[in-house]
């Protein structure tokens, strides 16, 4: 076998594919140089390069001490026009050993140089020589340095000023040295400040956003969603029953959180509320435990679902209770010591009640979904044969209505939001489409042949166009999408609802295809509902770290204004998802040993990750927190920049002032903070893994 | 008793684990498992507890359809179903008695446990378990800080939780020197002979395999070679399950 020569016509290619690149690569790049106008003119301009030595001079001698000053004032006249009569100007005669000045001459016309010789100055001193015109303003003429001897010369020429008639004009001289000690000047202390602000902005929205972070990367992980996949009829059913929930839980269980924040907000009631509440359904607990029912027999059930119901009522109250004591303590601590945690729990204790409702509903919604889903998923065992397929399509037309409703509900907020539901219904159709594909051919097993996957991909795009194209016209998407608009205020009569049209064609699209969707794969089908889950969480993630802190920065200054709130706002958002990332490939790379045996024990999905995935993730979840705090520190410098609060908007003052000796003290203390903590993250994240 | 009809397991890069296996497993019965590796002895064994869901066939136990049941029949299936792994599959940064805590996840509330609350019965049944198999003193130790057959024998604790009438050793041993092979192999007789439990283990030497077993299942690229009496094995057997060119390897 000889295969180490290529053969030479192959070489010769190659060689010529090598040039084609190189030169493709050198045309890129003579592209890249023009856009981005790089010049070596400007680099040489000499007015440029002298701005640019002042600017890093002063950056360079950042204005971080400052000494008091003491000073003394010469004064000598000066006449613009010498008298006719050869008359000597008029002088304060000094006093002895005291500083005097000369000049000459001591009368003249403007631009003549004046010489201005100085004796007995304090040694060493700074001197300012100012003039100043016959009740006029004093302006600044040269500055120069006392030698030890405490004399100093230099020159100045008449400045153009209207003469004040016979009034002679002022040549002060101030003798200016350091008295005392060098301190911290105002703009390191207002630095230090700001420097504080800003550390701590960047701790508050790291701190936000690990939490939320936390949750979102379980959802994240491919590793722990892909396990999850339950029958289709299962999956419709909870989807059905969501927003049933929803307003079941708005119904009942929000004036349960409500009441508990009204009896928090008097303390003795919303102790004693939550206490009963728990106590009740300890008992009530204890008291249904001693019957003894069989796992998995109706009765057994029906306990479980009750006691659950219960258990969210009284979670619900006491969360609210919680709430309104928090409130409640906080405008007891509202003035005195401890008036910062008084406001801390303030706000805590009125986040809870505002976010009340929605904690109600979307309690209501997950426990009456996983309720019914629990209740039915028993009963569906029995739909076999055509029943199967008539219930898949039943379900499958409410959900597709609904899944389009709140597509087209989002659309309604925001023009281009309007794209959703196109895409969404290109999905739903190119799914459909493989459906009626495998059901007409007998296609979709492992085994099937490359040219059926090869024709219903074909086909799948082919329909995917044709739907896109459809449902554009069908939803006038060009209003949305070309001019900008939201979609049109015309309603639609369906029975005693008026509806929007745009949303009710959208929930018509909806329900033919979940229909015909449903119908085929009817309700026995794994549904990988864990894949659907981390597709759209990833999707979200992506879209939100896509977007740099800077911008969300600028909208955040919108709604709350300028201010370090703006600022750990937005970088909050930007580190959910970023954390949300990094934590969830965490996730994805620990030993799947442990979850295997952990689910072999027959624990529930939130027990595996409890047992068999936490105890892994803690020391990369603790790494990645430092670091993720350390980038919100370099981050929160700039986000000032757009309001966002901390240093950056001392910063950007500055140097918009053209302070730049200023704006040279901030950059020393961004320098200082970020690397020492730089430091410290990547020693603290060595130990930890 | 577990029966096994037609199992077949095909993953989705297209490989053929088990073909139309079927066999059934009295009540007590001590089986070993061998075959090469990439025979489907694990997947066979994951297919019970179905951590892999088989893609044709059916596996019943004690009348119950395995293979039919959902999530919430599934966990109340498996939580009587033991389980050890080649590579013990303990959270090793996790103390001892947490692991072996864990194999009490199926009794225990969900909410509860989630916080770590387990009640004080579960905690001293922990702690017996472990006496059972002899590092009762490890309890409050890391578990990477135990050698191979102690963690494995956290393993077993951790299984025994579970009050398991059945129990799947996959290759229990297999990351294990001889002597330690032989406590841990003899742990399982203990509880085979004293405890009446069912244990399907998959080996790979066959001379450990004829100490231990009642019976031996053979498998050979995803089909069933061999099922039957230990000392049934003679040597064109043997070169049946392990191909013409294997040599037996005594393990003492």
């Amino acid at each position: 076998m000889n295969n180490n020569q290529i053969p030479t016509s192959r070489g010769a290619l190659r060689k010529l594919l090598i040039v084609l690149a190189v030169v493709a690569g050198v045309m890129l790049y003579a592209y890249g140089w023009r856009v981005t106008d790089i010049s070596l003119d400007e680099t040489q301009d000499e007015t440029r390069q002298t701005s640019v030595t002042r600017a890093l001079r002063e950056l360079l001698s950042p204005n971080v001490f400052d000494q008091d000053r003491d000073s003394e004032f010469v004064d000598v006249n000066f006449a613009i026009g010498c008298p006719e009569d050869g008359a000597p100007i008029p002088q304060p005669e000094p006093g002895e050993g005291e500083p005097y000045i000369e000049i000459s001459p001591d009368c003249g016309e403007r631009d003549e140089v004046v010489t201005i010789t100085g004796h007995h100055f304090h040694a060493n001193a700074d001197a300012f020589v100012r003039w100043i015109p016959p009740g006029g303003q004093s302006r600044p003429m040269v500055r120069t340095d006392v030698d030890s001897e405490g004399y100093f010369q230099t020159a100045i020429t008449v400045p153009s000023l209207r003469g004040g008639g016979d009034e002679y004009h002022t040549i002060e001289v101030e003798g200016s040295w350091p008295e005392g000690l060098p301190h911290f000047s105002e703009t390191t202390e207002t630095v230090i400040e700001k420097m504080v602000e800003t550390i701590f902005l960047a701790l508050m929205a790291t701190t936000l956003a690990v939490p939320i972070a936390f949750v979102l990367s379980f959802f994240a992980a491919r590793n722990l969603m892909r396990q999850v996949r339950l029958p289709v009829g299962d999956v419709l059913i909870a989807f059905i029953l969501l927003p049933v929930g929803w307003l079941l839980g708005d119904l009942l269980l929000r004036p349960i959180g409500e009441l508990g924040v009204r009896w928090g907000k008097e303390l003795v009631m919303g102790i004693i509320g939550p206490a009963i509440a728990m106590v009740a359904y300890g008992g009530i607990a204890r008291a249904a435990s001693t019957a003894r029912l069989p796992e998995g027999t109706p009765g057994h059930r029906a306990r479980k679902i009750a006691l659950n119901v219960l258990l969210v009522a009284v979670i619900i109250f006491t969360l609210g209770a919680l709430g309104g004591i928090g409130i409640w303590v906080g405008e007891k601590l509202e003035d005195g010591l401890l008036a910062d945690l008084g406001n801390f729990i303030n706000t805590l204790g009125t986040l809870v009640d505002l976010s009340i409702a929605v904690a109600a509903a979307l309690a209501g919604a997950l426990l009456v979904s996983s309720i019914g889903t629990s209740l039915t998923r028993g009963g569906l065992r029995y739909f076999q044969g055509p029943s199967d397929r008539i219930l898949g399509a039943v379900l499958g037309l409410a959900s597709g209505t609904l899944l389009m409703a709140l597509m087209a509900v989002i659309a309604n907020q925001a023009a281009w939001f309007g794209l959703l539901p196109l895409l969404v219904a290109v999905i739903l159709a190119m799914q459909v489409l493989g459906l009626i594909y495998n059901h007409l051919t007998g296609a979709g097993h492992r085994d099937e042949a490359n040219t059926h996957a090869t024709l219903r991909l074909v086909l799948q795009v082919v329909v995917a166009v044709a739907v896109f194209y459809f449902a554009y016209l069908f939803l006038d998407s060009g209003r949305l999408i070309v001019d900008g608009r939201l979609p049109a205020a015309l309603k639609t009569e369906v029975g005693p609802f008026s509806v929007k049209t745009y949303t009710f064609r959208a929930m018509l699209m909806g329900a033919v295809l979940g229909a015909i969707g449903g119908w085929l794969m009817g309700i026995h089908r794994p549904f990988p509902l864990g894949m659907t889950i981390y597709n759209t969480t990833r999707t979200i993630l992506n879209a939100l770290r896509s977007i740099e802190p800077l911008i969300m920065g600028i909208v955040f200054v919108i709604w709350v204004g300028i201010g370090p709130f703006a600022g750990v706002l937005a970088l909050m958002l930007h580190s959910i998802a970023a954390l949300g990332k990094l934590y969830s490939e965490q996730v994805e790379n620990i030993d799947p040993g442990p979850i295997e045996a952990v689910q072999a024990t027959g624990a529930t999905r939130l027990q595996t990750i409890a047992y068999g995935v936490v105890p892994q993730i803690v020391p990369p979840y603790i790494a990645f927190t430092m670091y993720r705090w350390d980038i919100n520190v370099r981050m929160s410098t700039i986000i000032g920049f757009v309001g966002g609060g901390g240093i950056g908007f001392l910063l950007q003052q500055q140097i918009n002032l053209l302070r730049y000796r200023e704006a040279g003290v901030a950059v020393l203390a961004i320098a200082i903070v970020v690397s020492v903590l730089d430091y410290a993250s990547a020693s603290i994240r060595e130990r930890m893994i | 008793m577990l029966k096994i009809e037609h199992l077949t397991k095909v993953y989705e890069n297209g490989t053929v684990a088990l073909r139309d296996i079927s066999f059934e497993v009295p009540d007590g019965q001590f089986v070993v498992i061998i075959g090469l590796s990439g025979s489907g002895k694990s997947t066979l064994l994951r297919c019970i507890n179905r951590l892999i869901d088989p893609t044709e066939g059916r596996i019943t136990w004690n009348g119950i359809d395995i293979t039919a049941a959902n999530d919430e029949e599934l966990r109340l299936i498996r939580r009587r179903i033991g389980m050890i792994f080649q590579q013990f599959n303990l959270v090793k940064r996790s103390k001892v008695i947490t692991n072996v805590l864990a194999g009490r996840l199926g009794y225990t509330n969900p909410m509860w446990s989630v916080v770590n609350r387990f009640s004080p019965h579960d905690r001293q049944m922990a702690l017996a378990k472990l006496e059972r198999v002899g590092i009762r003193e490890k309890a409050f130790n890391r578990a990477d800080e135990l050698s191979g057959g102690q963690q494995q024998r956290v393993g077993i604790a951790r299984a025994l939780m579970q009050d398991p009438e059945l129990m799947l050793a996959d290759e229990p041993v297999a990351s294990l020197d001889p002597a330690t092979s032989h406590s841990v192999m003899k742990y399982l007789e203990l509880l085979n002979k004293e405890d009446g439990i069912t244990i399907l283990c998959s080996l790979h030497f066959l001379s450990l395999a004829r100490t231990y077993a009642d019976r031996i299942i053979a498998l050979k690229d995803g089909l069933l070679e061999f099922d039957g009496d230990p000392v049934d094995i003679d040597e064109q057997r043997f070169k049946d399950i392990y191909g013409e060119e294997a040599v037996r390897v005594e393990i003492a």
